[in-house]
């Protein structure tokens, strides 16, 4: 039987020994290895860039997207349907103009919703197969918007059978869970989401600001899919 | 009004209320592009000790030097300990100065209408706004009216103090900015105009010079301020004899400027770009701008130099210097298509005097009590919307492109990218000392070399090809064009997130996902 004095000696030797081998503690010695030294290349002094502050209506990157099918007798049914919204007072513009049909990316077809994440909820009347749901936030500039999420309910309160149909909110930070879905650029084209044919009659769809201000701006929400009979 | 304890007791505090509106919250607003070279250039004369004179970048030196006890107040000789506040601090400071420089052209104009120039000086949205930007503009516009006041001082007292203080703010001038050769053509030109028009500087009749003006004692003078001149912008332009080249480069620059007026490119505008700007502005759903009751003023202010004839000799004369200098400095800057609003600065300041003397004029023009109310009434309002307009344009519209002194500026949306790279570095084993590559066009670099000065090793490429391998290489930030071929490079194993950096001009970061997974780890367990 070891003694407790007898091991606190082992444990002191046994200390020695090994800080005293090389590596320990510390990195390798510089015989062995050296610091790659990197000779980083400096920034480009360059002149005052362009001052932007025009519409382009031009697409960043990507090519146009390519034709997407949906089943037969599919319709928008999301026309001129009621809107509510976590913001009931928008900055900007009325809660309507997300389903009245106008696109256009120009001042006054759009509706500003406060900073943080805010949410605006569609109410197609009746529980629809959803096959196609087209959002444009803001396009008149190349902008992205942060955490969309589209979820899917019969609910109005959105707590019981949720389905999420996108979710680009990679870090978690409108606590919804963490999605797989690409962040993207506003274009005039909107971002299609494929709904797979899920049911529901309420859509709901998040944001939390976009890379050029704290707002939330949405500038018509269209949802396809058939009547459920 | 008279030069009495009372006036330079209200002329103070309105000095003191300017400096305040331009030093509060000086680091609300995102490093400009601008700003950021500036500062980034600055940072080698803090820490190497080093400035070399750049004729085709940057402008003058006066800047850098006169940041520097800025610095070593706040933060001694580190650049990476720098931050926003210290670095405007310098232009805030000299653009407070401005209004105080004001007091030295007493005589030139009656003290009531020195005091509302000063009143006009402190609020203008325009002056407020780029007095809090880290460019030269503000130190320029500070050595002119150096130069002008005591340029006009010398021509009342014909002592050799005033001729050297005129040849330092003169040589400073040009240690500030190329474009002061405009302001001295445009000062000449006027000095001829008002000669012509009969108002020879002989005719200020001041017995206190007149034994002294001889000839010789003129020569000297003149030598005097030529020479304070010249040694002033040498010592600068030679980094004060580290590189004598500077003094040639600092001539052969204007072959540059030159070249870029007339190619313009992007930032060519129309002609009355500058005066369309200051009357009326208006972008989307954001608040009307303008600063027309000052150009209104510097209007009735105009009409006086000719019609008054009530004035003292001198005060006409340098009135009318004013008024030509400022016609000819804002025709000049108006007909130049390179055009940027900071610009609008040093022909403004002519502007603002002479709406000085445009309100004097006005308080004074009836002795009715109902329409000297009617015109305190106005002003007063006027006064009032210029300073909302001021207080807008800087802190709440400060980086907002609705607002018409916002040019080209850094979306505030960068600082998130700042953020993230911070918060990333820390699940890095080496921290700060991490490996960062940047990929992008040379401008959309900008301000990321500021706000990365604390990191040990960021490297700029343009091209993807160019700044492979990556395999060594946990995050990387790119141009959003240039994402395609980057990911062809890197494969699917990276995060990508993407920021705004200026209106239309987003980049993109890319976090590999070891250490993404990390950061995301640590986030969920709070």
């Amino acid at each position: 039987m070891i003694k407790k004095s007898d091991s606190l000696v082992i444990t002191i030797l046994l200390f020695f020994l090994v800080s005293s081998s090389p590596g320990f503690g510390v990195q390798d010695t510089a015989q062995e290895k050296v610091e790659l030294e990197l000779k980083l290349p400096k920034p480009m002094f360059v002149g005052t860039p362009r001052n932007i502050r025009s519409a382009n209506l031009e697409r960043i990157t990507g090519k146009r997207r390519p034709p997407f099918y949906v089943p037969k007798g599919t319709e928008l049914l999301s026309l001129d349907r009621p809107v509510t919204s976590s913001d009931t007072e928008p900055v900007i513009g009325d809660l309507g103009f997300l389903t009245d049909g106008e696109k256009s990316g120009e001042e006054g077809y759009y509706v500003e919703l406060g900073p943080s994440v805010q949410w605006v909820q569609i109410d197609l009347g009746r529980s629809c197969s959803l096959n196609a749901v087209l959002i444009w936030h803001y396009h008149s500039q190349a902008r992205v918007y942060r955490d969309v999420i589209v979820q899917v309910a019969d609910d109005p309160d959105f707590i019981t059978d949720v389905q999420t149909i996108y979710n680009n909110d990679h870090d978690n930070s409108a606590g919804l869970g963490i999605g797989k879905d690409k962040e993207y650029i506003e274009t005039n084209e909107g971002r299609l989401i494929d709904p797979r044919g899920i049911n529901g009659r309420y859509i709901r769809l998040y944001s939390r600001g976009n890379t050029s201000n704290e707002m939330n701006h949405y500038v018509e929400v269209e949802v396809y899919g058939t009547l459920n009979k | 009004m008279n030069r009495t304890p009372t006036f330079y007791g209200l002329f103070f505090l309105v000095v003191l209320a300017a400096l305040l509106f331009r030093v509060s919250w000086l680091g609300l607003r995102p490093m400009h592009h601008d700003e950021a070279n500036q500062a980034v250039k600055f940072g080698s004369l803090l820490e190497e000790g080093r400035y070399r004179y750049d004729p085709n970048q940057h402008h003058g030196p006066s800047l850098y030097y006169l940041t520097l006890p800025f610095a070593w107040i706040s933060s001694g000789t580190s650049f990476a300990s720098l931050n926003e506040v210290t670095m405007r601090l310098v232009p805030a400071v000299f653009g407070a100065g401005i209004i105080l420089l004001l007091l030295l052209l007493k005589d030139g104009y009656s003290p009531p209408a020195l005091f509302f120039s000063a009143i006009l000086a402190a609020v203008s949205p325009v002056m407020v706004y780029y007095n809090r930007f880290y460019i030269q503009e503000t130190l320029l516009v500070f050595f002119l009216v150096g130069a002008i006041a005591s340029g006009w001082r010398y021509l009342l007292e014909r002592k050799w103090g005033w001729a050297s203080a005129a040849g330092f703010f003169s040589g400073m001038m040009f240690a500030t900015k190329e474009t002061c050769i405009i302001l001295f053509g445009a000062a000449a030109g006027s000095l001829v105009l008002v000669h012509v028009l009969g108002g020879s500087i002989k005719s200020i009749e001041n017995p206190r010079w007149k034994e002294k003006n001889t000839k010789k004692t003129a020569l000297v003078h003149l030598l005097v301020f030529a020479g304070t001149a010249i040694a002033v912008s040498v010592l600068f332009f030679s980094s004060f004899f580290q590189n004598p080249r500077g003094i040639l480069d600092s001539v052969l620059a204007f072959k540059t400027y030159f070249g870029r007026a007339a190619g313009a490119g992007f930032h060519s505008h129309p002609f009355p770009y500058y005066l369309k700007m200051l009357a009326f502005s208006h972008y989307g759903n954001g608040p009307v701008w303008s600063e027309a009751l000052v150009l209104i003023l510097a209007l009735v202010g105009c009409a006086t130099v000719f019609i008054n004839r009530s004035q003292k000799m001198s005060e006409r004369l340098f009135l009318r210097f004013v008024f030509f200098f400022t016609i000819l400095t804002t025709a000049i800057y108006s007909l130049i298509p390179y055009k940027t609003p900071w610009n609008i600065l040093p022909f403004y300041i002519g502007v603002i005097i002479l709406a000085g003397q445009g309100v004097y004029f006005l308080l004074n023009a009836s002795r009715k009590i109902i329409v000297q109310s009617l015109v305190i009434l106005i002003l007063g309002g006027g006064l009032y919307h210029l300073g909302l307009q001021s207080y807008r344009a800087n802190f709440t519209y400060s980086a907002d492109p609705r607002n018409p002194y916002v040019y080209a500026q850094t979306s505030p949306d960068l600082l998130n990218l700042v953020h993230r790279i911070e918060e990333i570095a820390r699940f890095h084993p080496e921290h700060k000392q991490m490996l960062i590559k940047v990929i992008t066009y040379p401008d959309e670099a900008w301000p990321l070399p500021w706000y990365l000065r604390s990191f040990g090793k960021v490297g700029y490429w343009q091209e993807v090809e160019e700044a492979a391998p990556f395999s060594d290489v946990l995050l990387i930030i790119s141009s959003t064009d240039k994402v395609d071929r980057l990911q062809f490079r890197i494969g699917a194993n990276y995060q990508s997130e993407y920021y705004g950096l200026r209106p239309e001009v987003l980049l993109a970061l890319h976090i590999r996902k070891d250490l993404w997974d990390k950061f995301i780890e640590e986030r969920s367990l709070k």
